[in-house]
């Protein structure tokens, strides 16, 4: 008998358990005034330093459309968590935000964008991140992939083209040594060949200080022009070896070093650096740099501040969020396939000169097309030209 | 009183489950595994199949590290050869899924066996910096390969010509529904595979080689055999679980198989227990469930105290880097040993002696 009821005893715990893994697992659905999108940041991993100012651009253009009334008075409800750049949690908040509801997606680096790119298209979620590899803007590749900044290839082909107005002819690429940074070496290497001038590469291992043998091959080479595919303290300590060694190079950052991290790191050694950005810096007058520049005084901070990885942020959540009006807007219900139809549908999306005019259609989500270059120039990054199309 | 277990048959003694109350907490467990996908949603199925992937890797692992004392920081690159190996075959060969992940067990044992040959020689740290030279060449391969440029789509699995997303019965289905029970199948086999190698001749003698290597080769166990038929065994098993990852998933990145996924599985099995299957299961229980927790748990805060929201993700990490040190120090042969205390107070008390 007793043997019995411990039998009992322990179907009923067991169903228990069970019965709180279901309902702990998150509540369905949203409620039917806010609209759900879900983000990941990267607040203490690897790429922390510049993944905070980039997350506060996302929350703060949430925080400051709100205020502004919304979309149609409906609220955007922003969900979000630090992820700490570490694949597997992104797959986990990715599946917990869409099991509470979100039409949309916030993502930041390349691993999770990489790891979720056939996720997302299954889920129907349309998904913007600050990875900008070229083979997210092909809708065959990644179909719910959107991308705001300029692939890595095209910054990478618009800096040679630079270079070969100039008169330069001996091209080489620095980059690191990941899918992230191989990404624009093709495109690059082939247009600068089509154009006859010539392209070295040179990976940059993780943790390397010392760049001078691939410099002494460099010289050797005459090569005028680096080309940088990295993030900024390395990209850093390459152009400080440059320096040391008194090679007689122009160097340009793509847009992952062409930041103000990369100006303080460099010191000295940075001064006459070029960097290709597809977004305009803060303090160079771009009328859509005010409206961040005004919230952030409201609060006691300042554009200037915050930097130009905030600024990123902020478009890149402000075009999802345009995106999300035009649904309403055509009084369509506010889903993952009719955002990403709404944003096929939309051309020159205004953002008042941070970009040029951004346009997405069937057959191409790279919406930008365009980077501007700036020059550091006592310690400041400067604009020293328009914004340039693409070749 | 009861004072102990004691076997009066020789087959209660060999049994593998050798107590009714073992017996019926795997029947629990299983009945807990069995019903669990019909109550949760894809969120929990996605977590329940991290932990069910962390296992298989974690027990290939603890057999070669755990078992053999050979220890292994080359988990990531083993697991990338499975991962890459089912992708590349599925994706560009079209050979079916099922298929493709034998092929990569196999693969990931050849490679493995191939980078254990050091083993004969070399011990300890230097069999650490070996194994950490094999993740460091499978990653720079792989990165420097056309596979690397791109991450390789893996084409949607599928059963009897229906995609696994697109497959439902009643209100179940999709990929985390189906994957659940691929996943918990090979977990099931691999767990019954490792618990009675460890029966067997092959298994003792890798324990005879972690306890004394020396006495063993006196003992007529043949070192260099042996260490090579453990990096393979437990090559074979983490292949498996890298092929399961990208299949399930259904894309293959490298930033998956760095030196942090190793780091991190050594992490599952020292903190579940060395030289211990049932360890290892808890050890990747442990280590899914408690960053999603400490996740959740920040959620909650940041909606309901704004103020202290920002400190929450840091205060994330230095909550599981604690939980880690403290039990390396409080219980260093891990969650199997807390279990097993468990066990041995209820069972002799009141009188423990």
């Amino acid at each position: 008998m007793s043997k019995f009821v411990r039998r009992v005893v322990l179907l009923l715990m067991a169903l228990l358990a069970i019965s709180l893994v279901a309902c702990g697992g998150g509540d369905d659905g949203g409620g039917d005034e806010s609209i759900k999108v879900g983000a990941i940041f990267d607040l203490t991993g690897a790429t922390s330093d510049v993944g905070t100012p980039y997350s506060e651009g996302v929350k703060d253009f949430v925080a400051w459309y709100n205020d502004n009334g919304g979309v149609d008075g409906r609220s955007l409800e922003l969900v979000s968590a630090d992820y700490a750049y570490k694949v597997d949690q992104a797959e986990q908040l990715y599946t917990q935000y869409v099991n509470q509801g979100i039409v949309a997606f916030q993502g930041w680096g390349t691993g999770d964008t990489e790891a979720l790119r056939t996720r997302i298209a299954t889920d129907e979620i349309p998904f913007m991140s600050a990875s900008y590899s070229d083979v997210l803007g092909n809708p065959d590749e990644a179909p719910y992939n959107f991308l705001i900044g300029t692939g890595y290839a095209a910054q990478a082909i618009t800096a040679v083209q630079w270079g070969l107005d100039n008169g330069a002819s001996k091209f080489a690429i620095f980059h690191h040594d990941s899918p992230f940074g191989t990404s624009p070496v093709a495109g690059a290497t082939a247009f600068a060949e089509a154009n006859g001038a010539t392209m070295a590469e040179f990976p940059m291992p993780g943790g390397a200080t010392d760049f001078t043998a691939e410099l002494t091959q460099v010289q050797d080479a005459g090569i005028e022009y680096i080309l940088i595919q990295n993030v900024s303290s390395p990209a850093a300590t390459l152009v400080k070896n440059i320096k040391d060694f008194g090679l007689d190079v122009q160097v340009v950052c793509l847009n992952w070093c062409t930041d103000e991290l990369f100006a303080s790191l460099a010191g000295d050694a940075g001064e006459g650096v070029l960097g290709a950005s597809p977004f305009a810096f803060p303090g160079s007058g771009a009328a859509g740099l005010k409206e961040m520049d005004d919230y952030l005084q409201s609060k006691g901070s300042s554009l200037e501040e915050k930097g130009l990885r905030y600024v990123a942020g902020w478009l890149t959540m402000k075009v999802m969020t345009e995106g999300i009006e035009k649904v309403v807007a055509d009084g369509n219900e506010v889903t993952g396939p009719n955002i990403k139809a709404a944003l096929e549908s939309m051309s020159n999306i205004d953002t008042g000169n941070i970009t040029t005019p951004l346009s997405f259609s069937t057959t191409d989500h790279a919406s930008n097309k365009a980077v501007q270059f700036f020059q550091i120039e006592g310690g400041k990054w400067t604009a020293v030209s328009d914004l340039i199309t693409v070749p | 009183m009861e004072s102990g277990i004691f076997h009066t048959t020789y087959e209660s003694d060999m049994a593998l489950r050798r107590t009714p109350l073992m017996r019926w907490r795997i029947y629990l467990i299983v009945a807990v595994i069995v019903i669990l996908p019909f109550f949760g949603n894809s969120y929990t199925l996605t977590l329940a199949n991290q932990i069910g992937i962390v296992a298989i890797g974690a027990i290939g692992l603890n057999i070669l590290t755990g078992f053999t004392g050979q220890i292994s920081l080359g988990q990531g690159g083993f697991m990338a050869i499975g991962a890459y190996t089912s992708g590349v075959l599925a994706a560009s060969l079209g050979v079916p899924w099922w298929l493709t992940i034998p092929i990569a067990c196999v693969a990931t044992a050849v490679v493995g066996t191939l980078f254990g040959i050091p083993s004969l020689r070399l011990k300890g740290l230097y069999l650490a910096i070996a194994t950490l030279a094999a993740q460091q060449i499978i990653q720079w391969a792989i990165v420097r390969s056309p596979l690397g440029v791109d991450a390789v789509v893996v084409p949607p699995v599928t059963i009897f010509g229906t995609s696994l997303n697109k497959l439902r019965i009643g209100p179940f289905g999709g990929s985390d529904f189906w994957f659940y029970w691929i996943i918990y199948l090979f977990m099931f086999l691999t767990i019954l595979f490792a618990v009675n190698l460890f029966r067997t001749k092959v298994g003792r003698a890798f324990i005879a080689i972690r306890d004394q290597d020396i006495a063993a080769e006196v003992m007529g166990v043949n070192l260099f055999r042996y260490k090579l038929l453990s990096f393979a065994t437990s090559s074979f098993i983490v292949g498996l679980a890298g092929a399961l990852l990208g299949q399930y998933r259904g894309i293959v990145n490298y930033e998956r198989f760095t030196i942090e996924t190793s780091i991190f599985y050594l992490a599952v099995i020292i903190i579940g227990g060395l030289g211990s299957v049932s360890g290892s299961v808890y050890g990747a229980v442990f280590m899914v469930i408690i960053p999603a927790i400490l996740s959740n748990l920040g959620q909650a805060f940041s909606s309901s105290a704004p103020a202290i929201a920002r400190l929450v993700p840091f205060a994330q990490q230095a909550v599981f880097g604690l939980t880690i040190i403290l039990f390396l120090v409080l219980e260093p042969e891990g969650l199997a040993k807390i279990w097993r205390d468990i066990k041995d107070y209820f069972r002799l008390w009141p009188f423990s002696y």
